[in-house]
This record gives structure tokens, sequence and C-alpha cells, in this order.
């Protein structure tokens, strides 16, 4: 049998089409609600986590499936076909803490916490950009210091997605200088959150701040070591971006998929607008960037692992997807012309949905920056 | 005991159909193929059977082709094992070359209960589950919109046509075929997933089963395939309801001559 890019193992293959009927029969009929209202679907979340969605990446023995950098690629992209604003929900849920937290926490760590957010009957996010570092991550401004037993968090972080429902948060803060990873509960004293931000698209998973005030962390929720803090972020980082990637891949084929069958369908001067060239060019660009897309996120996610260092092939899959959705939710809309921007149909909300891409879990700038700096100094050895 | 579960891969309902240059036979040729949808709701009743009674699933299919796609697809719902019988034999199999060799595989396995859809979404003969029956000796019930074990007497509900049910109780052993509503099939859980590559699938041939090709030669044989005519242009009657409703008796009467 020849080799699938796409689906590497009957696994994947299984995994893709459990998610598929999932996304169909359970995701995109809730999408536009949650939409429209600015909200997270906490019961659809828990029942990602009935499927075993939520520890996708987690070794069987940590209670997860055991499964790759594809297989979580394939449930983003899969899931954004219908809802990209719940994809990043749960990308932030089960990449951004539960994948993070499994690598960097201890055996009793873990056993306080995973089978919490496994299920999802604990909703849980990250904290790392503040509202004066973004992509430069290391002029963050929390700070960490110890207290007794204890260590008392100071600052704020922004735009932190599940902050309005989340149960509990991994936190970078500094202690002497070196960045280092918490696990903090809500409830821990001094810990509030914002309201919730309002935002253009991805309006199916919410955004607040988490601000610190003297707040009180258990000693036993440092993750790893002091000054551990890089590693965990630098290593969650390639998965993150290679699952938005895959979701701007999904809003792109979601698009293509539209912008086809509406040109069949759709009639003007006495025959369906497919036979115009203009139109064509829609069609036919949309799908090979799509295609290039797709290739490239899948190849690189082969090679993207909690062991397995690839910040070059990660950023350039993110770097290069991101617009794709973009555009093709942009051609799209213009195929579809009035139908397009209106809101009985799912292509003006995978619109906006498609430009947090170009902006989370790192800029095209940064993507560029990274580029450069890791090339460098790659040709330079 | 061990709940035998008859499962045949169909091309998916989203495939494009075509026939084969010359008409003989439907090509295969970019065909998605998955478990027809009506067995579906048989896996989902057997594995809840197991569930509430203990015991075992097996899977069967029949077929010329690999199924074993399909088959472990199928076991990541929850059933423990499958026996994919597979034999150029069965290229041109009918109903009954189907249930000869279901029913001699479902025998050596020694299933007690057996469920299967009451019908497969490609040929749609509604066949093969009474025929796997007669051939056990065993009764079946078919169209079942619930099901009840209680140790070795069953209860089955069927529905018989304007919103008629039909109750049969019986003892096991017995064939009962699924009907839309009979349960809600799950998703296959991604642990599921994960395990049923590791699930025992048996693949056997005819010979294997203690069968000839003479065994399950087809008495019925489709020679001759064509497309459906293509549909006439729509009519679209105006005017009131009462007169619309007369003038389409009338045309049906007179001119499409069906009343």
């Amino acid at each position: 049998m020849s080799f699938d890019l796409f689906n590497p193992t009957e696994e994947h293959r299984m995994l893709r089409e459990m998610v598929a009927e999932f996304t169909t029969n359970e995701v995109e009929p809730q999408a536009a609600e949650h939409d429209i209202k600015g909200t997270m679907n906490v019961e659809l979340m828990r029942q990602c986590g009935e499927l075993g969605l939520l520890g996708i990446t987690v070794p069987e023995e940590g209670g997860g499936a055991g499964m790759d950098t594809v297989a979580s690629v394939i449930v983003h992209h899969e899931l954004s076909k219908s809802d990209p604003g719940f994809a990043l929900a749960y990308l932030a849920h089960s990449l951004l803490f539960v994948n993070n937290f499994y690598y960097a926490s201890n055996a009793e760590q873990r056993e306080r916490y995973m089978p919490k957010v496994l299920t999802g009957e604990w909703i849980a996010g990250m904290g790392m950009t503040e509202p004066g570092a973004g992509t430069d991550v290391l002029g963050m401004s929390s700070t960490a210091v110890r207290d007794g037993d204890d260590w008392i968090l100071n600052g704020v972080k922004t735009y932190i997605t599940n902050g309005c429902e989340a149960h509990c948060f991994q936190v970078y803060a500094k202690v002497d200088g070196r960045i280092t990873t918490f696990v903090v509960d809500r409830d821990c004293p001094g810990l509030s959150t914002s309201h919730h931000i309002d935002k253009l698209g991805m309006r199916g998973s919410t955004m607040s701040e988490l601000i610190f005030e003297d707040c009180r962390v258990p000693g036993n929720n440092l993750l790893g070591e002091v000054g551990g803090g890089m590693v965990h972020m630098m290593r969650n980082l390639e998965i993150e971006r290679l699952a938005l990637a895959a979701m701007s891949l999904g809003i792109a084929d979601r698009c293509v998929e539209i912008m086809v069958s509406h040109a069949h369908e759709r009639k003007a001067f006495g025959q369906s607008i497919n036979r115009f060239g203009q139109i064509q060019k829609y069609i036919g660009d949309s799908y090979a960037m799509t295609e290039a897309a797709r290739c490239l996120i899948y190849n690189v996610a082969q090679n993207v692992g909690p062991d397995v260092r690839n910040r070059i092939g990660s950023d350039a899959a993110k770097l290069f997807a991101a617009p794709v959705g973009k555009i093709v939710a942009d051609n799209a809309m213009q195929v579809m012309g009035g139908q397009g921007y209106c809101r009985e149909y799912p292509v003006e909300r995978l619109w906006r949905d498609a430009k947090l891409i170009e902006i989370g879990g790192g800029t095209l700038e940064s993507h560029q920056k990274n580029l450069t700096k890791d090339l460098s100094a790659k040709f330079r050895q | 005991m061990k709940i035998g579960v008859c499962i045949k891969s169909t091309p998916d309902t989203s495939s494009r159909i075509q026939i084969n240059p010359g008409g003989d036979d439907l090509s295969e040729a970019g065909v998605k193929w998955a478990t027809s949808p009506y067995d579906m709701f048989a896996i989902e009743e057997a594995v809840q059977t197991k569930e509430a009674t203990g015991g075992e699933v097996i899977l069967f299919s029949a077929s010329h082709q690999d199924t074993s796609k399909e088959v472990r697809k199928a076991l990541a719902l929850g059933p423990d094992s499958a026996v994919c019988i597979q034999d150029d034999g069965l290229a041109k199999a009918d109903s009954l070359s189907f249930a000869t060799s279901l029913a001699k595989a479902i025998e050596a396995e020694g299933c007690t209960l057996v469920f299967t859809g009451k019908r497969a979404s490609d040929g749609n003969n509604i066949q093969v589950p009474a025929m796997v029956a007669e051939l056990l000796g065993w009764p079946h019930v078919s169209f079942v919109t619930d099901f009840e074990l209680d140790g070795e007497s069953f209860k089955a509900v069927r529905a018989v046509g304007g919103g008629v049910e039909e109750v049969i109780t019986g003892n096991l052993p017995v064939v009962i075929t699924a009907e839309r509503g009979l349960n809600s099939p799950r998703y296959a859980k991604l642990p599921m997933i994960v395990k049923a590559k590791k699930k025992p699938l048996a693949t056997k041939s005819l010979a294997d089963l203690g069968l000839t090709a003479d065994d399950v030669a087809p008495i019925v044989t489709l020679s001759n395939y064509e497309p459906p005519a293509e549909r006439g242009d729509c009519i679209i009657l105006e005017g009131d309801a009462a007169t619309t409703a007369k003038e389409l008796v009338r045309r049906l009467r007179e001119e499409a001559k069906v009343l």
C-alpha cells in the first residue's frame, strides 16, 4: 500500500474519520450560535474528553491516547472545517495546557491534574502573553518569589484563551529573572480574571486577562526546575504552531468546498458562474494554495514531538498556512458575493476566524524572525 | 455467550456509483468503502448486549475484496474480534453465496445470537439475514426497533407499518436485523481506535470454512447494468389547492397513467 502523508497509519485514518463524523454531527450545529454569543461550549469540550481527544499526545501510561503530532494536527484540521473558534478552545486546553503540563510535571502533579483535564471536568489554559510582552516573550514582567513553602506571583497575562471558563492555568513567571513554569488553580488567593475580551473572530472560544496580585501558589505547583520555563515554552510552541496551521487548513478546505459548490449551482447570464474565468481564478488559486499548505503541514508534523525539535519546520508551516485560510475564505466570499457576506452561510464566520492565525501562537513577523535566525545559524555552521 | 455481527463493506453513501464499460458490472474504481449504515445499528446493539450481559462480540464479513480496513474501524466500536471471509470465489456472489459463507463462519465460532443490518446499502436485497438464519436452522426477527435479552430469552419489537408494532419473544439462538431507531451508534473513542489494531482479525478463505466454489456458486447473476433514465422536466402546477389537486389527478390518470 502506498504511503499516505495525511494518514500515515490506520489509527490516524480512523481518528480522522471519527473526528470528521463528530464534527459534522455535533460541532457544526452549534458553531453559529456560539459565534454570535461569543461563548465556549463547555459540554462539547467534555464530549471531546469522552472521546479521548483531550489527551491525544499524552502517553497511554499517563491516561492519554499516546498518539503523535500528526494526530493532533488531524483533530485541529477536522474541527476547524466547522468551528475554528471551538478548535481554538480545544487547542488551548489539549495542547497549551494538557500536552505542555504532562511533559513539564512530576508524577504527583500528574496525579492531581490529569484525571480532571483529560475528561474535561476541568477546563484549562495557559498564560504567557502580557500587555507589554507578546512576540518579545522574554520581556515578560510577571514575577514569582518564594515565601516559605509557597510562591507569590504578581503580574498580568492577557489574551488568555479559555480564561473565562478555565479551572487551572499553566503560567510563566520570572524567578530572579529566569522564566519558570507554574500550575495555578483559579481559586488560588490573589488570582482574578478580567471581563471577557470581545473579539472579531474565533468567538467560539473566550479570552480574558489573568491578574495575579500577591497570588499565593503552593510550592508543589512549580513545574520542573526554576528557570525551566523556556524549554517548556519552546517545546510546546512547535506543536501549537502546527495545530494553528492545521486550523487554517481546515478553514481553507471548507471554503474551497463551499465556493466550488456555489460556483456550480449559481447561474448568471444563463450559465453556471464557474464558466467565467474570473471565478475560475479564485477556485484554482484557492485549491492550489490549500494543497500546498496541506503537504507542508503534514510533512513537518511527521518530525515534531516532545523529543524532536523542529522550529524551522513549524515556523515555516504556520507562516505559509496562516494566510492561506484568510485568502481562501476571502476568495470564497468573493465568489459567493452577497451570500458569502451574510451570516446565513458559514463563510463570513470562517473569514473572521482566519485572521487570528496570522497573529496568535506567533505573529507572521515572529516566524520570519525565527526563520531568519535559525536558517542563518544553519547555513553558517 | 458469543454474539455475532454480520457487516458488509458497501460504497460510502457519498460515493459516485458508475457502471463498467460494457455494463456487465459496477465499477469499483474510486469507490470509498464503509460499513453499511444499518450494520452500524447491529454493531451497537451487540456491544450494548455484551455490556449488559457479558460475553464477546465477533464481527463477520464476506467479500472477494479485502475488507479489513472497514472491519478494523468497526472493531474500534467495541467488538472483540473479527472473521473476514475473503475469497475470489465470492466475486460474483449472490445473497445465498454470502449467507452460506457467513453461516459457516458463525457456526464455526459457536455464536448463539447474531445481529445484522436490516439491509445492505448496495444490493438492497434484504435476503442475507433470513438465509443465514435458515442455513443455521435458527429463527430470525427482522426490522427490530427494540431488543431485550434475559438469559436465553429475548424480546424483540419490530415495526410492521402503519404505526403498528409486533412484539416477538423467543429463545436463543436467533438472528436479529436492525432497523433505524434500535439505538444510537456510538463514536469510536480514541483509546478504542488505538486498541482496535491489537484485536484479533482472522482472514479466512472458503476452503478454511470447509466450502468449495460450488457451495457458493451464485444462482442469481446480474449481467447488465444501465443507469436510470434521466428525469424529465419538473412541471409546476399553478393555482389554488383545489384546482392544482384536480389537475394533478387528471395528469396522473390520463398522461402518466399511474392511477
